[in-house]
């Protein structure tokens, strides 16, 4: 009798259950089948947009393409310098945020705004503010005489990578800060109450207190832009393109071309596809941080 | 009844719409009451061009009907599907009126797929007061040019030698065509599509324009350099030579410009025994295979293409023609006196490879090229990866 009843309840919750399932199946599951199949044909422009199997040569080919290597480097450069950074930073502002200050709810509200701006918009912006001629960065420099004649910052490798990296930073770094902020607030403040009873520094207690008990919301925080900076394409397509020469293309904007421009529907697939992977592979590994972070709080 | 007009649209980049709107889009649709044109005005940038139109096609069914490709973009328009082949509406009489050349570039497979609007060459522009002035001719050959340069750096006459295109874009390629052909090399052959990057020819040109860095004839910074940074070098009287195409000639020719009237024009140096070559450019249009009006659109070529229209285009916009006999026409040699000496150039002209895959061989050569430009690798390190990336993309 009990079993029966288990059955049904098992039952429907299945039943329940399909829909979302099949969104999920719709929305993920088909997509990432459909690369994948097609990434095993050669459709471009030298079969007339027709497919042709092919096997696994699309992957052979990516192997030797110094392009893709090149993209994809620089886009873990990208990623790790600017989550990073906003990591940092992100704390930081949650920590001034936490405190309890006149007009802080208006504060908190101002800090969100810049995640909250059209990203294309704020490349826009940001290609303006680094403008060699026009540029607000160069005639600050200029102003306080730490330069003679205007950098041209999008027109240097290096210096075109700081400054799509400083707008993201600009761009994603409220974003960082609420989410550390929600862990702060849930944080008693007994503990620290206690821990100043016993004699410890706020120094000391930032780190036996804060940054443990923050820790599932950092990593948590540090999962999420890590994958997003890693598909990041509209702030660099706006600001730069890629440029100069490739020096700040990132893998999301070589598939771009080799789709859009190349009409290389095959090997973009195949891009796609061990971008894919790569990307779950490390966050798999984030998700196994995250977890033990998890228990090991659970049992102090 | 009346009947509704035909609407044929047509996208292009803003700034070359007043030129043919002036001259041939009024007069067109006065000569046919039942069709209009409907010009849309994109972006300045081509390539932003190019992938409006990609993506138009796409999506399937494309909202232009006439179709201002530039020349390098034909092939791939063609190859996906996207043109309707004109090989049958023109006779070859009617094709003998233009440019060889230009004809050659609107076709992709042996058949023709635009009809040109316009050419362009890439051309060597050099300071005649300051040679006549030392008494050099005109350069030939590559050494000619380092040796002219040298001299009169030398004497103080002028800080720089020779200015040209070296960024990581476009244009890179179709400067580094020139050398390449001066050189008697070939980047990829268009009838068995073999690879010349890896010869020693290719090295060769390499290590010429290196050359000019290293011996202080080209700014260092010619590295970063595009069209327009090239051009304001030359005007403002830094380099004895400029590698250019023909827009350059009445900017440097208007008033207040310091080097009014002390300018000339040639076609691109070679090596000793080989032949010079400018880079071709130039538009053309073509039509959309998904258009439902592909008469009345073949009809507005016709009249783009023949040669009163083009005769007020050219006087109007100072763009180089593809109709041969404009070269020669008394009103437009009235206003423009160097075309001859450009008809040489575009007799003269090579034809960046005509496949399919072009975009992709052009932004492989780009990086290696600029990547051994710049001593980041090896001229032969650098070519034997591109050439390598180059033969697996086209399967050869």
């Amino acid at each position: 009798m009990q079993d029966s009843i288990r059955a049904r309840e098992q039952r429907t919750a299945w039943i329940l259950l399909i829909p979302a399932l099949l969104l999920l199946l719709f929305v993920y599951a088909y997509p990432i089948g459909r690369a994948f199949w097609l990434s095993l044909f050669t459709k471009n422009l030298g079969t007339q947009l027709q497919p042709v199997f092919s096997g696994l040569s699309n992957y052979g080919r990516m192997v030797g393409d110094g392009r893709f290597w090149q993209t994809f480097w620089t886009t873990t450069v990208f990623t790790t310098c600017s989550v990073v950074l906003e990591l940092l930073l992100g704390l930081a502002i949650a920590l001034v945020l936490n405190q309890a200050f006149r007009g802080r709810s208006l504060v908190r509200t101002a800090a969100i705004l810049p995640w909250a701006l059209p990203t294309a918009l704020i490349g826009l912006a940001w290609a303006w503010i680094f403008n060699d001629q026009f540029g607000v960065v160069n005639d600050i420099l200029l102003r306080l005489g730490i330069i003679d004649t205007g950098i041209n910052w999008l027109g240097n490798p290096v210096l075109a990578m700081v400054a799509v990296i400083l707008a993201d930073v600009w761009k994603t770094t409220p974003f960082i800060s609420i989410l550390l902020l929600a862990g702060l607030q849930s944080i008693s403040p007994d503990l620290y109450e206690a821990h100043a009873l016993d004699g410890a520094t706020p120094w000391q207690s930032f780190w036996r207190i804060t940054l443990p008990l923050l820790m599932p919301q950092i990593l948590i925080a540090t999962l999420f832009r890590f994958a997003q900076a890693f598909g990041i394409f509209d702030l660099i397509q706006v600001m730069t393109g890629g440029g100069p020469g490739g020096a700040t293309e990132v893998v999301s904007l070589y598939i771009y071309s080799t789709v859009m421009r190349y009409l290389d529907f095959g090997y973009g697939a195949a891009l796609v596809v061990v971008t894919f992977l790569l990307l779950i592979t490390a966050v798999a590994i984030a998700s196994f941080l995250i977890n033990r972070s998890r228990r090991s709080t659970a049992t102090t | 009844m009346a009947q509704q007009p035909v609407t044929l649209r047509l996208l292009m980049p803003a700034p070359d719409v007043p030129p043919l709107r002036d001259a041939m889009i009024q007069a067109f649709q006065e000569e046919n009451p039942g069709i209009r044109i409907e010009i849309i005005e994109g972006p300045n940038a081509t390539n932003l061009i190019e992938d409006l139109y990609t993506s138009a096609f796409l999506l399937g069914d494309s909202p232009y009907d006439l179709i201002n490709m530039d020349v390098i973009w034909t092939p791939k328009f063609a190859a996906a599907g996207w043109l309707i082949d004109l090989t049958d509406r023109v006779s070859e009489a009617e094709l003998a009126t233009f440019s060889p050349v230009d004809v050659e570039g609107g076709k992709y497979d042996g058949k023709l797929y635009r009809m040109p609007m316009r050419s362009d060459a890439g051309v060597l522009y050099y300071r005649k007061d300051l040679l006549d002035q030392a008494g050099f001719d005109p350069p030939e050959t590559f050494d000619d040019l380092m040796t002219i340069s040298k001299a009169l750096q030398e004497d103080d006459t002028i800080p720089w030698g020779y200015v040209w295109q070296g960024r990581q874009y476009e244009g890179l390629v179709a400067m580094f065509m020139e050398v390449l052909q001066g050189y008697g090399g070939y980047w990829v052959n268009p009838e068995t599509e073999e690879v010349g990057l890896d010869r020693p020819e290719t090295i060769q040109a390499i290590n010429f324009l290196r050359s000019t860095i290293r011996e202080g004839i080209s700014p260092p910074g010619v590295t970063t350099y595009q069209e327009e940074d090239t051009r304001r070098f030359f005007q403002s009287g830094q380099a004895a030579f400029l590698r250019s195409w023909p827009y350059v000639w009445p900017l440097a020719n208007e008033a207040g410009s310091p080097i009014q009237g002390k300018v000339g024009i040639q076609p691109m140096v070679h090596q000793p025994g080989q032949e010079s070559g400018g880079c071709l450019g130039g538009w053309g249009m073509g039509i959309s295979k998904t258009t439902r009006h592909p008469e009345e659109a073949w009809k507005a070529i016709q009249f783009f293409t023949s040669l009163e229209p083009q005769k007020e285009f050219i006087l109007n916009s100072g763009f180089v023609p593809s109709i041969r006999e404009l070269f020669s026409d008394p009103d437009v040699l009235a206003k423009y006196s160097h075309y001859p000496d450009l008809l040489k150039v575009v007799d003269s002209a090579v034809l960046r490879p005509p496949i399919a895959q072009y975009a992709q061989a052009s932004d492989i050569l780009q990086r290696y090229l600029s990547a051994a430009l710049t001593d980041r690798l090896s001229p032969e390190q650098a070519m034997r990866s591109a050439a390598a990336e180059t033969r697996r993309l086209l399967g050869t």
